[in-house]
């Protein structure tokens, strides 16, 4: 199952022409699928910016040399296979003939070395193709990308619009790549839909590409995102059939109205590869948190499945690590701080916090991301009554917009703060950042902020990084999640509750891994709605 | 000659009631003012002897969350949080009345500070106050509020401030145009011949005979402060540190298609409060304007 997931296919010959994904019944074409979404995107170039407002439109409107399924499996896509040489140094794509970018131009080997440059020099997530030294095109269908190191997060970061193919006789032209005018009008990729319309925080109009190099599909004939700013209007939207699909729901309330609808599924599948990790993370460096025995006493204080279960009202998981329980690379094999009060105030008192007159034992301050009080603000405040109990008396910190909370953060100007960072697949991608030595930048958000830093664990995550055999590989995370839980620069409590939420007459919906941050090219109306 | 003597004229004792007296009693006379007298004080008894008699730490959680009310004893239900409804309504309504009180004590001062100096020195004076008053003026309140609490992080001192920085110029403008018309008047002229500073002009001549309007003025700003913090709570500016009617309004929100109740009692105690303080103020205004009243 999740053990034999596709990484290992890196190193295999995958067959060519694979089917992608095969639908249970005969998919019908036609018809407009109408997403409701919060998010607004500056612009619809994934190659340049991340974030799921420009990513997942960008999946639909770019295709990616290969894509994945719901078991981590990697499938053909633009690239017809793949092959990696003896010492992991180099991978070899072979691409298909017929893809065709939207203005009619063929998408040849000069476009994905043109795209795999343009990401590494421009895209936020360095580590996805830092391992990347050159490309070479020994013709116009082969591309053989050169390697620093074995690099098995490749195929994987390539199978979402983390490296989406943009056309070089568009965006080669000189001008920089992130201020592009073609990265908001007239955009051209050559996945299954086309973009025909944005306005600006109101909605996003895409076509079905009728030159697809998939035949046959994609199966509807539009796909709308209609922009909604308010919560409780997106969820009304949803009940009276405005909508069809809402991904990235972590509103438990608006989850559990909309489980009570009988015309919509719910689901929490679509984020394996995401994997968003909602935590509270300590300044390892300066003020009380600096000790361990601080940090662990925390930990005891706080009831992770009373978040889940209470407050969250089941629809989270908890979270014991820095990998999130979908990765095959998780371990359950960690110590997990089951609450226990008791050990939490021992431990405070070992680290020389003696209890005052008026029962408390230290001051520290608590910030949280705002404008998603769920997954935030709400552990904030039930981590406060926690950590009052055993005489840590705890300020909240509200930060009124996303700017405030990271300058106070990238800047370490904090005790503790709540987090939700994503674990983007492979840990490579989005587990390393968080922890390793070199990564403490000032002035960074969703670097290492924690300042935690453990030559070892940078020892074992260098070797991870390059480790083909996925065993051996899993073996040195196993060990990474065990001293992470030990040495606790974060305390991890949950995964996010994100939800899908979409009608129950659409066949396919999107449950693979990316969610709705892939193709969409099989996704169809069983029964046309009114 | 002799006649009667004239009596003695028997000294006329002229009931000359005084102002403050005789304000009460038009005060008195309008029930609704009354009820609002009523209402609030008994809003303000809460306040105060509520931690005394429920001595509770507000955002301890005690019972299941989002318990509709009347279950298992909780007379309001709990929020989101699990936390009894009753209890954060009587603890929040300590910070919900000073937001109230030090707003409009802010706007007060501000006020008749441009206010009394703009109308008392006229000239270049009136011209600088009452340009940066206008300046003011124009500014869309809640926006400037929101800037003003962003600027300095959310917390009760920053919100008050806020609240009190947008909501002067109102006040000013009505000192100062009472200002003009005291300082025309005789009683304010015999005070200059004799020589008085013109610091005890303002303070002891000119300002006590501003007082009643000002009164009514300062009793509708309280109100509009409540509604104030309430609505930037509702924006999700509030201090969450202390428990505040708009503080529950603000974390309960996301769930108000689920839960009405969490939302709507705070809402109702926001509700009482400012009517009570407007039926106060009008009241008041019709007790320093028995005139008026008569019309």
């Amino acid at each position: 199952m999740l053990r034999k997931f596709g990484l290992a296919a890196l190193a295999a010959t995958v067959a060519a022409g694979a089917a992608t994904v095969v639908a249970a019944d005969t998919p019908k074409k036609g018809g407009t699928l109408v997403i409701v979404s919060s998010q607004v995107p500056r612009h619809f170039n994934p190659a340049v910016q991340s974030g799921i407002a420009t990513m997942a439109p960008g999946a639909h409107i770019f295709a990616t040399l290969v894509r994945a399924d719901a078991d981590w499996k990697i499938h053909p896509y633009l690239a017809k296979s793949w092959t990696t040489s003896a010492d992991g140094k180099s991978v070899t794509f072979k691409l298909r003939t017929d893809a065709k970018f939207h203005d009619g131009k063929p998408v040849t080997s000069a476009d994905v070395k043109f795209s795999i440059e343009t990401q590494k020099a421009n895209h936020p997530f360095k580590t996805s193709l830092g391992a990347v030294t050159g490309v070479e095109t020994p013709d116009a269908h082969t591309v053989v990308v050169k390697l620093k190191h074995p690099h098995p997060a490749l195929t994987l970061a390539m199978s979402t619009s983390i490296v989406p193919i943009i056309p070089k006789h568009v965006y080669g032209d000189g001008q920089n790549p992130k201020a592009h005018p073609r990265n908001i009008k007239n955009v051209v990729g050559s996945g299954a839909y086309i973009l025909k319309e944005y306005k600006r925080a109101q909605y996003i109009l895409l076509e079905r590409n009728p030159n697809y190099f998939l035949k046959g599909r994609p199966y509807m004939d539009r796909i709308v995102y209609k922009i909604i700013r308010d919560a409780s209007s997106r969820v009304i939207a949803m009940e009276r059939g405005e909508g069809s699909l809402f991904a990235f729901m972590s509103d438990v309330a608006a989850i559990a109205r909309l489980k009570k609808s009988d015309k919509l599924v719910v689901t929490d599948k679509g984020y394996a590869g995401i994997g968003p990790n909602t935590w509270l993370a300590f300044n390892t460096k300066e003020g009380p948190t600096a000790d361990v025995r601080v940090r662990r006493a925390i930990a005891y204080a706080i009831d992770r499945k009373f978040i889940t279960g209470q407050l969250h009202r089941g629809v989270s998981t908890p979270s014991t690590g820095p990998i999130v329980p979908g990765s095959p690379f998780y371990t359950r094999e960690v110590e997990t701080y089951d609450v226990n009060l008791k050990k939490a105030e021992a431990l405070l008192e070992e680290a020389g916090h003696k209890k005052k007159a008026d029962g408390t034992r230290l001051e520290l301050t608590i910030d949280y991301l705002p404008a998603v009080p769920d997954v935030q603000q709400r552990i904030a405040e039930y981590a406060r009554g926690q950590l009052k109990k055993v005489g840590i008396k705890v300020t909240v910190r509200n930060s009124p917009d996303f700017p405030t909370w990271a300058k106070r953060i990238s800047n370490w100007q904090f005790n503790m703060t709540m987090d939700l960072p994503f674990n983007w697949g492979d840990p490579v991608i989005g587990v390393h950042r968080s922890y390793l030595c070199n990564n403490i930048k000032k002035g960074v958000i969703w670097s290492n902020t924690q300042q935690y830093c453990n030559p070892e664990v940078d020892k074992i995550l260098e070797a991870a990084g390059q480790e083909t055999d996925p065993a051996k590989r899993r073996a040195l995370y196993v060990k990474f999640q065990q001293i992470l839980a030990d040495d606790l620069p974060v305390y991890w409590i949950s995964v996010l509750p994100y939800h899908t939420a979409y009608s129950k007459d659409l066949g396919n919906p999107p449950v693979g891994i990316w969610g709705i941050v892939s193709p969409m090219d099989d996704i169809y109306w069983k029964k046309q709605p009114k | 000659m002799t006649g009667p003597a004239v009596p003695a004229e028997e000294p006329v004792v002229i009931e000359v009631e005084r102002p403050w007296r005789e304000a009460w009693r038009m005060f008195r006379r309008n029930t609704a003012a009354v009820a609002g007298l009523v209402t609030l004080s008994l809003i303000v008894l809460v306040t105060v002897l509520g931690p005394f008699v429920y001595p509770v730490d507000p955002f301890a959680p005690t019972g299941p969350l989002l318990l509709p009310p009347g279950e298992q004893g909780f007379l309001l239900g709990t929020d989101q949080q699990g936390r009894d409804l009753v209890v954060g309504l009587l603890y929040g309504s300590q910070s919900t009345l000073m937001v109230g009180a030090a707003a409009a004590a802010i706007t007060i001062t501000i006020g008749i500070l441009f206010g009394a100096l703009a109308g008392f020195y006229r000239g270049w004076v009136e011209e600088v106050l009452m340009r940066i008053t206008e300046f003011f003026q124009v500014l869309p309140p809640l926006l400037l509020a929101m800037v003003v609490v962003l600027l300095f992080s959310p917390s009760i001192y920053s919100i008050s401030i806020a609240i009190g920085v947008v909501s002067w110029p109102a006040t000013a403008r009505l000192v100062r145009a009472e200002f003009l018309r005291l300082r025309e008047l005789d009683f304010v002229k015999a005070e200059r011949a004799i020589g008085a500073r013109n610091v005890r002009i303002i303070w002891t001549i000119i300002l006590p005979n501003a007082a009643p309007p000002l009164i009514v003025s300062a009793a509708l700003s309280v109100g509009i402060a409540i509604l104030f913090e309430a609505g930037l709570a509702f924006l999700q500016l509030s201090d969450p540190n202390v428990m505040s009617w708009g503080y529950l309004i603000s974390v309960n929100r996301p769930q108000i298609l689920e839960a009405w109740w969490p939302v709507t009692f705070p809402g109702l105690a926001i509700f009482i409060t400012v009517l009570s303080v407007s039926l106060i103020g009008d009241g008041l205004n019709d007790a320093f304007n028995p005139k008026l009243r008569e019309r």
